[in-house]
Formats: C-alpha cells, sequence, structure tokens
C-alpha cells in the first residue's frame, strides 16, 4: 500500500497508533510504545526500500539503542542500552518502523507470560486466559491486529506456544541462523530469535532480512541465507512427513486430534504423504531442559549484580549484602528460581548425576532427530497438549508450567527449527500445528505452511475485539 | 536426591541471592517437585554417549587481535548514576 502510493507512512503509522491505543489496555501486549519516534524521522515517505515503513513489533527482550529494553523484568525497568540488538539493526536498515516493545515472560522465563514485571498479558480471543508465553505480548500483538508482525525469541517454545494459543504463525528458526547479540541472554545454547506473523509469507520476508552470520556472536552460523519468499511456493508433491507415535500416545484430548486428522488431510490432497517415525527419547525432553536451561540460566545472569545498570538497592550495607539486595528485589519468583535450580545442578557433587547426564541425554535426543531425518522431510505433531489454559491457572505448579512445552522443547535441544500455524478451534479458542524441519531447512517449514495457508484459512480468523475496536 | 532448607539457603548465598522465611518454604517445596522430575533421567543408560553442549558441531571462531570497537565509556555509565570520574561507586569493600 505504501509503495503504490495508497497509504502514506505516516497513515498506516497513524492507524496502528490508535489501534494500540484502543486496544492495548486490555491485553497489556506492549511494555512500550515507540511509535510516536517516527515523527523525528525525515522524508521516509519517498523511501524506495521494499519494507520501508512497514510496522513491526519488538519484545523487549531486544536492545534497542537509546529506548527503554526491560526484558519484562524489575532488574532492569530503567535500562536504555546504547545500541541495537543485530536483527534490530538488520531491519531498522531495510526502513521497517519501530510500533513498540511487547511484553514478555520475566528473562523469557514461563509459558504463561504471567511472571513479567509488567504484569500479565490477556489473549485476545478470551481475555481470562494466556495469551501463552514467553513471547506472550508479540503475539497478542500480531493476533490482535496491533502489530502486523512481531519479533519473538524461543528457548523451550517460547515462540510455538504463544503462536498456537492466539491464532498465528510463529517460526522458530535454526540455533544459529539469526544473531543473538544484544539479544539478552536466558539459556545461551538453546535462545533464538524468530517471529510471530498471521502468515509464513510475512516470516519469509522478515526471516531474509534477520538472518546470516553476525561477527558479533561467534555462535550465529555462516551458512548461507536462502531467498525464503522464493521457496514458499514450492510444489508439495513427493514430501515425505513423520508423525512421532510419541507426540501420538493417546494424550491429545480427541477435540484436538480432529483437528490434527483434518490438518494431515489437508496436506495429503496436496501430496504430503504421511508414516509413522519413533523418537525413543523425546519423552525425557522436559527433565533434560529443566537441568540445561537454569543452568546457563544461573550462569548468563550472574551478571546482573546492580552495579553498572540494573536495580540497585538503597540498603547498601556492605558488598556482599548489596549485591544480595539488588538481586532480590530485582528478580521475581520464577527467575529466582531457575537461578537456584541452576546453580544446584552445577554444584560440586551434582554436576555428573545432573548436569553432565542432562548433556547426555540431550545427545541421544538428537541423534534421535537426526536418524528420523534420515527417512522423513519433516516432522508434525501438535504444538501444545491443549488451546489457552486459564490465567492463574498454573502458576502455583512451576512443574505443570514446564509439562506445557512438552511438544516444543526438544527441537531447541537439537537447534532444530520448527514451526506452529492454526489449524482451526476447539471452543473458540485457536489451536496449532507444530512442524519441525532439519537444520537450516527453514525455507521448507515456510513452504509447507504457506501452501497450508492457501488452502485454508484458520490464520485469518480474528478475534471480536478487534471489530469492536473499529466501531 | 532430597533438598532441605539449608540447601536452599547455601544455595541462595552461592547465586547472591536473598528470601523471606515464607519463601524458602514455598521454594523447597517447589525445588523438591522439580528435582523429582529431573530424577527421571536416571532411569536411561548413558554409558559411552559423549555430552553434548552445543547443538551445531562449531569449532570456536577466532579473529584477528584488532581493536574494533571505539570507548564509549560515557554512554555506557549512563545506564547508573553512581559513578565518579568515569569509575562505579560500590560500597566499602576493604576495611
Amino acid at each position: 500500500m505504501i509503495s503504490s502510493g495508497e497509504a502514506s507512512f505516516e497513515e498506516i503509522n497513524q492507524i496502528y497508533q490508535s489501534r494500540i491505543d484502543k486496544i492495548n489496555p486490555t491485553i497489556n501486549a506492549y511494555i512500550s510504545n515507540t511509535s510516536s519516534i517516527l515523527d523525528s524521522k525525515t522524508n521516509q515517505s519517498n523511501d524506495n526500500r521494499p519494507l520501508a515503513g512497514i510496522p513491526y513489533a519488538v519484545k523487549d527482550i531486544f536492545c534497542t539503542d537509546g529506548i527503554q529494553t526491560t526484558c519484562g523484568s524489575k532488574m532492569l525497568e530503567d535500562f536504555i542500552p546504547p545500541y541495537d540488538a543485530t536483527v534490530v539493526k538488520k531491519l531498522k536498515d531495510s526502513g521497517v518502523n519501530l510500533l513498540g516493545k511487547t511484553n514478555m515472560d520475566e528473562f523469557a522465563m514461563g509459558s504463561s507470560n504471567e511472571t513479567s514485571f509488567f504484569g500479565e498479558v490477556k489473549n485476545p480471543w478470551d481475555i481470562l486466559r494466556t495469551p501463552g508465553g514467553s513471547s506472550g505480548g508479540s503475539a497478542a500483538a500480531v493476533a490482535a491486529g496491533i502489530a502486523p508482525i512481531a519479533l519473538g525469541t524461543d528457548t523451550g517454545g517460547s515462540i510455538r506456544q504463544p503462536a498456537a494459543f492466539t491464532g498465528i504463525t510463529g517460526l522458530k528458526p535454526t540455533y544459529g541462523r539469526c544473531s543473538r547479540y544484544g539479544m539478552i541472554a536466558f539459556a545461551s545454547s538453546l535462545d533464538q530469535a524468530g517471529l510471530l506473523s498471521i502468515t509464513a509469507e510475512d516470516a519469509a520476508i522478515f526471516l531474509e532480512l534477520m538472518a546470516g552470520f553476525d561477527p558479533n556472536d561467534s555462535t550465529s552460523s555462516p551458512e548461507e541465507v536462502p531467498n525464503y519468499s522464493k521457496f514458499i511456493n514450492d510444489n508439495l508433491s513427493g514430501k515425505t512427513v513423520g508423525l512421532p507415535k510419541e507426540f501420538f500416545d493417546g494424550s491429545l484430548e480427541a477435540k484436538y486430534q480432529d483437528l490434527i486428522s483434518e490438518c494431515i488431510k489437508v496436506y495429503e490432497n496436496m501430496g504430503v504423504s504421511f508414516k509413522e517415525i519413533s523418537l525413543p527419547n523425546i519423552k525425557y525432553s522436559v527433565p533434560t531442559y529443566y537441568v540445561v536451561a537454569p543452568a546457563e540460566c544461573s550462569s548468563n545472569l550472574a551478571r546482573y549484580d546492580g552495579i553498572r545498570f540494573g536495580h540497585r538497592s538503597d540498603r547498601t550495607d556492605n558488598l556482599d549484602e548489596f549485591y544480595k539486595s539488588n538481586r532480590q528485589e530485582g528478580f521475581g519468583q520464577e527467575v529466582k528460581r531457575r537461578i537456584i535450580t541452576g546453580t544446584y545442578v552445577l554444584s560440586a557433587g551434582y554436576y555428573d548425576a545432573y548436569y553432565l547426564k542432562a548433556q547426555k541425554v540431550r545427545q541421544l535426543i538428537n541423534k534421535d532427530f537426526l536418524e528420523a531425518f534420515n527417512n522423513v522431510d519433516a516432522i508434525m505433531g501438535p504444538t501444545t497438549q491443549t488451546s489457552a489454559f486459564k490465567l492463574g491457572e498454573k502458576i502455583d505448579d512451576p512443574v505443570s508450567m514446564y509439562m506445557n512445552d512438552i511438544y516444543t522443547i526438544s527441537s531447541n535441544l537439537s537447534g532444530l527449527p520448527a514451526i506452529s500455524h492454526p489449524i482451526g478451534f476447539v471452543n473458540n479458542l485457536p489451536f496449532g500445528m507444530q512442524i519441525i524441519s532439519p537444520h537450516f531447512q527453514e525455507h521448507q517449514l515456510l513452504n509447507l505452511t504457506h501452501k497450508y495457508q492457501l488452502e485454508t484459512d484458520w490464520h485469518l480468523q480474528q478475534p471480536e475485539m478487534i471489530n469492536e475496536a473499529k466501531e | 536426591m532430597s533438598i532441605n532448607k539449608s540447601d536452599i539457603e547455601h544455595l541462595c548465598n552461592l547465586s547472591k541471592l536473598k528470601l523471606e522465611e515464607d519463601e524458602k518454604a514455598v521454594f523447597l517445596e517447589q525445588m523438591q517437585s522439580i528435582l523429582k522430575m529431573i530424577e527421571e533421567l536416571q532411569e536411561l543408560e548413558t554409558e559411552g554417549i559423549s555430552p553434548m553442549a552445543h547443538p551445531l558441531e562449531m569449532a570456536q571462531r577466532l579473529r584477528a587481535d584488532e581493536v574494533l570497537s571505539i570507548d564509549r565509556r560515557e554512554q555506557y555509565q549512563k545506564n547508573t548514576e553512581h559513578t565518579e570520574s568515569g569509575f562505579y561507586k560500590v560500597p566499602k569493600v576493604i576495611e
């Protein structure tokens, strides 16, 4: 619309600004709204770059130069980064317009967005329910039409689970596909930046801009970035998709199973064939993750001492008390619990039994995937066990909350790319299908999802609040 | 392996955290259920399996030892009020 002159840059920005004003107070998807910054930019209407003026939102875990970046924590409530995360910088250089920074679970630790210091996010389909987490603000913003696309991060399912709960598309790329520079670290061997969008096509366009090697992140991959949008229309016939029997062990309720079967039929009609596969060690994904992720978290979060940046307590008796007070006041319960768990599994006497053991099991889970991909092009299964649960339902029971990521965690352990796309509704709540690919095969995930989205319109359904806001 | 209140206190000290008494009781209960869940890993035979620390087989990347970033101390120090002459101020360390 912008390039054809149908709407100006400012008009588009104004539309989103007014929608944010109407909808955000109800769902709390944004921590900060930055679209007013647009005024200071010059000559944008004359900008000929293809994405110039396209609005987008950024999870508040990505550093943004001169703009408050909280990571959902009191610890970073006043933190203003002096630089941009590489993915943000790359998008900025292509002329896209930052609408604001989205709410999230504190330090990305949580599956319901309830651990945010800035308040829970509400699911636009039912405001008594969670949008999922940790990228819940990004997911809710896109689902509620107050951002067309948003950046998220995924350490154990933090893009895919919220995408499934809010009826949108969520892509977690291969570990190392996008730079982690300037993305506040939680678990460094698992964290990856990705996208929450309405369509796979939008995700393809943005991923092309974000992906690639970054000298500032030595774990980013030098693998060439394909032209993702070129692959999305490829013919699907001849593709073989594996259905892990461990994902279909009877624990999924019939109403969800029916949606999965309908989705499989759509793919079959496009020439995809399905076969049962086995990932025998997949059931150990959750315990493995809850050793590895807290271990890395306890190490990464040691930097928050309150001295150079971050929350600083008024109680400054002595240095040791000073550190402890800064961290006691700055961190919420879930973050503290993970730091303590991580410290425990890494401590002398327990390292071999927990951390080393988990790393070995991680290898076994990875081998299961590598063997499966000898026989299939991709793997499919539900993204979550249920549709969005109620706010408050699981927050006091960490293990039940952790089990929520049962289908998504394994791809992080292996570093595999995965996508979730909507496949229907149960009681007016969206449900998602997950597709997992071999490393660096994002183009295949986008291709499968795009073709499905040409045949169906689940991804185009909108919650009632969008219409109400128009009135 | 079980965990008790003094373990929680020791772990808090190691990780420079403080918990209120009532928080300790809640944490203890939650940690016990988390450890029970993690305990499942013990049933798997992992003899001879190499530990996996990272998802991609990558060697540590090296670069030439050249100064690439410029000194931006003033900008970095804007994130705290507690600086003096380019230094950060902390509570007294040496008596």
